[in-house]
């Protein structure tokens, strides 16, 4: 239970001023982080006071300058009166307020909160409406002292649900917004603060902002990841390329191997920091997953070779052909004079089935899917069963089809729901003729002569829920079947290779992957850091880059001064994140607004080809789609006790 | 068509309307700023605020961007609809004290005077220009700038470009405030926007000499037409 001087949080009002004591049940505000405790707090969600000395005029006043930064000028009402309250709460704590200040004050926060047009600056207000109607003793006082008031320190946060949820922390509402006007070039730069592939993961990315997208609880979430690709293809259609500050390479020199998306992110970032980076791979193209994982009709290989190629122009030592383990050892980077080494080296290591099979016509989903992607010859045949219900299972199924394969079944062991596949992914899969057996699992493989002819499948049942959360597939004794195939895939997920650190004095996990401090991505080494696929087994693209930049910064900090610290700012970053996921917003109510849909490839044009199935938006129906976002800022003012 | 009440009268509309359109085929005066008949609505100034009770709850909504819908019962000046607008047109008024419109606006609330004083601004960011230039002329010449995370930006502004703009004087037509000047002295036409001046060549007539249109607006209407260039040597006056 905690206990609190007042609280507001949720409109829930709690006043213990008077001496009692009830303390707030389910007040979902830890009020300690990290051994310092939290004086008091403040966001859109109202204001909690644990510590009655903190003056919540000049908070409301702090918060409030924060909230004027982000009033976007698109409505007058939330930018001008923004602007006026935030200049009385100045007047007041400068010891010029006068009594009629509080009404005023009271008056243009409902106002602004009954008539703005998106979520921010009505939302925003919340906070100090109830400083307003439970502190005005407070603002009496210091009205009638006529004194001022020293300001005080406090740590402030913006953020946002969908930015909340994206592993990178991506500006979803800024971009989105400078496409409404139409301004991709800003656009994509704001995008590359936090994610160097905005063309890869315009098309690619599973967007998890999409998923806790506040208008989706009205209509439609926004379709964030087409909009990012509007301003990346603006950019590639135009042929221009970003603009990089000069900057010189004057510092320490850094190893990442492995050449995908997480190590590219953290030699992209590290680079314009200083560092001379040399990158290895053990492939003969950069890329790592995304260029063997993805198919190129979900990501056409010149989008992701631009990409690369922009980071590689940054000055960056590209060494591919090169594994590490094999053609340089680890203790030779060293001796090298490199300073820091990434191990981003992925999951490419498809799981084995389990089942026992003889003959050919059986490969492995990865290995298909790198084979295709890096243009080698593979045996197309009549029918194949692809096991697994996941992306990689997927683009395979897919990819069959393009190949020619007349009959392709997926064969999952739980049903429709618990798939970890993108729904758009599995509805175009269905729709360009995929077959999805559910509730069915491989229990022997049938061949003749040496080749695959069939399958032995069991039918499953769901039980009980598992560790991942999703229910326990359970085989129906004497449900056994065959289906007749001539190939069959599994893609049942992948593990990383980690030869190049067996026998080294480098841990690894009971799970097969590199054994890291999650705050830091340090291995036991502390100048050996890994993150990415090798670090988790297969995650998303998104993923991948958000532990780029968080290893750059690590790195950087390593180098710097020899060890990692987390600064207060994540510490507090950790604390709100439950919070600042929150969807909740104050009901104004907003008219439904069909999401804009990108014009995809009909059926026939698609299946016989590795032409992109989906196009990009249009500019206008970008705009209108942009037009649709509530801008869902949350500032958060934190007043802490970290100084005593 | 769809039947809605707006202030206990019933009303036909369209299926794509607004509540503004409603309101206007119905006779029922709405007041508004930054709405025009031809161009997008976006709800920028907060004027044309109703009242809607679309599931018996009461809301605040701008009239010239809200969708009808069958049934909807809208109010356009109940208390809370008064008090709403009142205070955006106090804000307006304060930010640009000496627009005839929105005195205009502010004397038919009873506005005498804001509550409040605001850094004044001829421009009051209703995106009417911004609109105009994209949606009419279809050039791109002018930017909404906003405020916004980690932004370099002091104010949010409303940006002309030189190199796009063709010096037609749309943008000027209709701004409300008259941030947007345009004058033709001899043979140069100069526009006066919140970011500053922008000069065009007028174009002479053959026949009465008279400086008629700017030369590089011409140009863009002969190549979006594909029209003879001899076609503007003489002023529409002087044309038969």
């Amino acid at each position: 239970m905690n206990k609190v001087v007042f609280s507001s949080w949720g409109g829930r009002v709690v006043d213990n001023r008077l001496g009692t004591d009830t303390g707030v049940e389910n007040l979902e505000l830890p009020l300690e982080y990290d051994g310092h405790r939290v004086r008091a707090f403040m966001s859109w969600q109202g204001l909690v006071v644990v510590d009655d000395k903190v003056n919540v005029v000049d908070m409301a006043h702090s918060y409030l300058k924060e909230v004027q930064k982000l009033s976007c000028g698109e409505c007058s009402v939330g930018y001008l009166g923004v602007r006026v309250m935030l200049d009385i709460l100045t007047k007041i704590l400068s010891g010029k307020g006068v009594e009629k200040d509080i009404d005023l004050l009271r008056w243009l926060g409902t106002g602004i909160k009954a008539n703005t047009k998106c979520d921010f600056c009505s939302l925003s207000v919340t906070p100090i409406l109830d400083t307003l109607n439970h502190y005005d003793g407070e603002y009496t006082k210091l009205i009638a002292s006529k004194r001022a008031v020293p300001e005080s320190v406090y740590i402030t946060r913006v953020t946002a649900p969908c930015m909340e949820m994206c592993p990178a922390h991506q500006d979803a509402p800024g971009y989105i917004e400078l496409i409404r006007n139409h301004r991709y070039e800003e656009a994509l730069e704001l995008i590359r603060g936090t994610n160097c592939f905005p063309g890869m993961t315009g098309r690619a990315c599973v967007a998890f902002c999409e998923t806790n997208c506040v208008r989706s609880d009205i209509d439609n979430p926004i379709a964030v990841r087409a909009l990012k690709r509007v301003a990346a293809d603006y950019e590639m259609t135009s042929g221009s390329e970003p603009e990089f500050e000069e900057r010189k390479a004057t510092g320490a020199k850094v190893a990442v191997i492995g050449a995908g998306p997480a190590g590219l992110t953290a030699s992209y970032r590290l680079v314009l920091m200083g560092y001379k980076v040399t990158i290895y791979d053990e492939r003969a193209s950069a890329g790592g997953m995304a260029l063997v994982g993805i198919p190129s009709f979900r990501l056409p290989r010149d989008v992701l070779e631009r990409e690369v190629d922009i980071i590689k122009k940054l000055g960056i030592e590209v060494k591919l052909n090169t594994r590490v383990g094999k053609d340089i050892t680890l203790e030779q980077l060293s001796s090298q004079g490199f300073k820091a080494i990434f191990i981003a080296i992925g999951a490419h290591m498809g799981r084995e089935l389990g089942i026992e099979v003889e003959g050919r016509g059986m490969i492995d989903g990865v290995e298909f899917l790198h084979d295709v992607n890096m243009g080698k010859e593979v045996t197309v045949k009549n029918r194949v069963i692809i096991v697994g219900g996941g992306n990689v299972a997927i683009d395979c199924a897919r990819t069959c089809l393009r190949l020619g394969f007349k009959d392709v079944t997926i064969v999952y062991r739980r049903s429709r729901v618990e798939m970890p596949a993108r729904t758009e992914e599995i509805e175009a899969a269905e729709q360009e003729g995929v077959k999805i057996t559910f509730l069915a699992a491989p229990v022997r493989a049938l061949t003749e002569g040496g080749e695959v002819t069939g399958v032995e499948c069991i039918r499953m049942e769901l039980g009980e829920p598992d560790a991942s959360g999703r229910r326990r597939p359970i085989p129906v004794k004497g449900s056994e079947f065959i289906i007749e195939t001539d190939v069959v895939i599994p893609a049942i997920g992948e593990k990383p290779d980690l030869s190049l650190i067996e026998g080294k004095p480098i841990n690894i996990t009971k799970q097969g992957t590199v054994a890291i401090d999650p705050s830091s991505c340090q291995t036991n080494q502390p100048e050996v850091f890994a993150g990415g696929d090798c670090v988790t087994g297969p995650a998303t693209l998104i993923e991948a880059i958000a532990v780029g930049n968080r290893v750059a910064r690590s790195i950087d900090q390593f180098l710097q001064s020899g060890k990692v610290t987390s600064p207060i700012e994540y510490m507090v970053e950790n604390w709100l994140h439950d919070v600042a996921l929150n969807r909740q917003r104050d009901g104004n109510i907003v008219a439904k607004q069909p999401r804009q849909t990108a014009e995809q490839l009909s059926i026939p044009d698609r299946v016989l080809n590795f032409n992109e199935v989906e196009q990009s938006l249009t500019y206008e129906a970008a705009a209108k789609e942009a037009e649709r976002c509530l801008r869902c800022y949350r500032v958060m003012l934190l007043a802490t006790a970290s100084e005593e | 068509m769809v039947k809605l009440t707006i202030d206990d009268k019933v009303v036909k509309a369209e299926e794509d309307w607004t509540i503004l359109d409603a309101a206007i085929q119905a006779g029922i005066h709405i007041p508004t700023l930054c709405a025009h008949e031809s161009l997008s609505r976006v709800g920028a100034c907060r004027v044309c605020v109703v009242e809607i009770k679309p599931n018996g709850e009461s809301n605040l909504t701008t009239a010239c961007n809200y969708p009808v819908e069958a049934g909807l019962e809208v109010r356009t000046n109940s208390g809370k609809v008064m008090e709403a607008r009142r205070l955006a047109v106090e804000l307006l008024l304060a930010q640009r004290p000496h627009s005839a419109k929105i005195q205009k606006l502010a004397r038919k609330l009873g506005i005498e005077e804001p509550s409040f004083t605001l850094k004044e601004s001829e421009c009051i960011l209703c995106e009417l220009c911004v609109r105009a230039c994209r949606e009419i002329v279809g050039v791109e010449a002018i930017t909404f700038i906003a405020q916004g995370k980690d932004r370099d930006v002091d104010e949010a502004t409303v940006v002309h470009s030189l190199e796009e703009c063709i010096g037609c004087d749309s943008c000027a037509y209709v701004c409300p405030t008259e941030a947007i000047t345009v004058d033709d002295v001899d043979d140069t036409r100069t526009i006066s926007t919140p970011s500053g001046q922008l000069e065009f060549k007028l174009k002479k007539c053959k026949v009465c000499g008279k400086y008629w249109a700017p030369e590089k607006q011409l140009e863009y209407i002969i190549e979006k037409w594909k029209l003879e260039p001899e076609i503007f040597d003489t002023c529409p006056d002087c044309r038969d």
